[in-house]
């Protein structure tokens, strides 16, 4: 499999009132180019802003103090702004949790469209930007009058559909999801997320999602990473995550979360809540909720190691 | 004393749209949002009904109309016999210790300066339940039983001093202080991390059992209905269109929207990727909700009768009820 991107030894910080908070912590993490790759993992626990850090949109307080991150051969970290931003909404484009804070409420959608597409390629004329911007509409399943609605005329599911529109209007080649489906209904939820399996069978594109919920990663990704105070905890094929989790906080999570397909299914109780992440010694962080935990949990990073084919656990359980 | 605790018959709350001043000199006819729009339930003592719908459904709207946060447009609400719509304002108050609301967001419904021991106890101040070292000493033990433990120190703290999950025990002993029958839960546990919510839906179902509680537990949450649910009602557009017992509803859906909302759920295990297709849309205007049947624009089943008539609830198996024409 041909590695579209590699992140190694990524580190986040920010600077807060109380300490540095370490969001990202030395992680590791290789996306395949054609996957869709889940990143999960609870609120706080990294994985927005490790996203944020592939496109270099991370805002002070907050920095990337170390580690590399290369797509497709370039390193993302050594680019200046302008190439940078010749990048971003290129090759690698984002579909962020709210949508409507991300389209401009004064322009119409499809001005959205036009804007994305000249600002990139700007020998494409206005009229054939607009022809490739009904085309998606096609897919997209909205009636192409709407593509002259301003964004609050829309509803918070089709505006999502424009959000993946004009993720996917100029073909790049990665597109991070963080959280795309969160603030939406159920039944809209399921809409979108067939759209986004559609779409990224027909574009081909790479995905990175990221979401709190594993019954989403369940339904879309080819990969998992689990991601926990930080650190990527697991990494797997969806298949093999659900079916024998390793890291005892996957495992934990799994037996947590209800499964509305199973009638008696007891839920298992994780005691505890994620810890701060100020605390820079050497530790597992999931050592004071953890049922092996061991006087060695205390003292050393775990570090992320192979068990099995495409399978790494940072646990010590399995050193 | 009669098996039903609550008893809720066509409840309505339409709220008026408010226009502007030259439209409401040209247009005649007011305008309503029908949030609640003809709504039957009863809830026995000691039973958990859920109550579920996407955002719009009007399952908040309920929940705050039962309790009279909001006065409803029309209908009855009977609490253990007694009509509260009809109560003078003295008399609800005092009822109102019998039942209480847990909201969504610990944040918004605590007062950040105001200690968390004396939020728990303000409704021991305020119906004149307790004061002083009883109100101590009460709060104290409530806290106990929602897992705030050392009690005495946590009182003392505000609300930015705790976690999540303890501003979420704090908002359920609160509500638990003035020894209610019925709590309206709305959205409980929507706010709390993946890894806590067990754990809170777990502490509800022992105090449940512990102080022979009744619940109307409103959620969007299919699977997280499922743990604490004995009975649950599917709302849309202001109209409940399917009750029953809950895993009936969940084994044997007969309403389509039923049946999409509970495909739609993503179900972590990848071997069961969902294939039912979903209905097209999203929930429409409650201002002027669709004639006949409110779900027929969407339904894939819909027949011509369905944008005719509007379908009322029959009973399609013991306790099991549909508003649906096929």
């Amino acid at each position: 499999m041909e590695t579209l991107l590699t992140i190694r030894d990524l580190q986040v910080q920010f600077d807060t009132r109380v300490g540095l908070v370490q969001a990202v912590d030395h992680v590791d993490l290789d996306v395949y180019r054609g996957e869709v790759l889940g990143l999960v993992g609870e609120s706080g626990c990294g994985k927005s802003t490790l996203g944020f850090s592939v496109l270099r949109l991370i805002r002070p307080p907050g920095q990337i103090v170390g580690g590399t991150i290369y797509f497709d051969d370039l390193d993302l970290l050594a680019q200046t702004e302008p190439e940078m931003n010749r990048l971003r909404g290129k090759r690698i484009a984002m579909i962020f949790q709210d949508p409507m804070t991300s389209l401009n409420p004064l322009q119409r959608i499809d001005d959205h469209f036009i804007e994305t597409i000249r600002t990139h390629e700007p020998m494409v004329s206005k009229e054939e930007a607009r022809q490739r911007a009904q085309e998606m509409f096609g897919h997209l399943g909205i009636a192409p009058e709407r593509l002259h609605d301003y964004p609050h005329q829309l509803s918070g599911g089709m505006r999502q559909r424009v959000m993946i529109g004009l993720a996917l209007i100029l073909n790049s080649d990665l597109v991070i999801a963080d959280e795309p489906t969160t603030s939406l209904d159920v039944i809209v939820e399921a809409q979108i997320l067939d759209l986004m399996r559609d779409l990224q069978r027909i574009y081909g594109v790479t995905m990175m999602l990221i979401t709190h919920n594993m019954g989403i990663v369940a339904e879309m990704a080819d990969r998992i990473a689990v991601m926990y105070a930080g650190r990527i905890a697991e990494v797997a094929p969806a298949q093999a995550l659900f079916d024998d989790p390793k890291h005892p906080y996957t495992r934990g999570l799994l037996r947590s979360i209800p499964n509305i397909k199973l009638k008696d299914q007891s839920l298992e109780i994780m005691p505890g809540s994620p810890p701060h992440l100020i605390d820079r010694r050497p530790w597992c962080r999931f050592a004071p909720r953890c049922a092996h935990v061991m006087p060695a949990c205390q003292q050393v990073n775990p570090p992320l190691v192979r068990v099995g084919p495409g399978r790494q656990v940072a646990c010590l359980l399995y050193e | 004393m009669s098996e039903n605790l609550l008893e809720v018959q066509g409840l309505k709350k339409w709220f008026p749209v408010e226009t502007g001043f030259v439209e409401k000199l040209l247009t005649r006819q007011k305008s309503y949002v029908r949030a609640v729009d003809g709504v039957d339930f009863t809830i026995r003592r000691g039973e958990v009904l859920g109550l579920v719908g996407e955002s719009g459904s009007g399952k908040t709207t309920t929940g705050r109309v039962i309790l009279r946060l909001i006065e409803p447009t029309a209908g009855q609400v009977l609490f253990d016999g007694i009509d509260l719509l009809r109560l003078p304002g003295e008399e609800l108050r005092r009822l109102r210790q019998r039942m209480q609301i847990i909201f969504q967001d610990p944040f918004a419904s605590l007062n950040p300066r105001m200690k968390v021991g004396d939020a728990i106890g303000h409704g021991l101040v305020i119906h004149n339940i307790a004061k002083g070292q009883q109100k101590r000493d009460r709060v104290c033990q409530v806290m106990e039983q929602v897992g705030l433990v050392p009690a005495p120190v946590l009182y003392e703290k505000f609300p930015h001093q705790l976690s999540g999950g303890q501003r979420q025990r704090v908002v359920i002993a609160r509500a638990l202080a003035t020894l209610p029958d019925l709590v309206v839960a709305d959205e409980p546990i929507a706010m709390a991390d993946v890894s806590v919510r067990a754990m809170l839906l777990e502490l509800m179902l022992e105090l449940k059992e512990k102080l022979e509680l009744t619940y109307l537990f409103i959620t969007h949450d299919l699977a997280t209905a499922k743990y604490i649910c004995n009975r649950i009602a599917i709302m849309y557009l202001g109209r409940i269109v399917e009750i029953g017992p809950l895993w009936d509803v969940y084994s044997n859906p007969r309403h389509p929207y039923t049946q999409a909302l509970l495909a739609a759920v993503p179900v972590p295990d990848p071997r069961a990727r969902r294939i039912h297709p979903m209905p097209k849309g999203e929930i429409p205007n409650p201002i002027n909700p669709p004639a006949g049947c409110r779900f027929h624009p969407r339904c894939p089943q819909a027949q011509d009768m369905c944008a005719e008539a509007e379908p009322h609830l029959v009973e399609v198996a013991p306790g099991h009820l549909v508003a649906c024409h096929r």
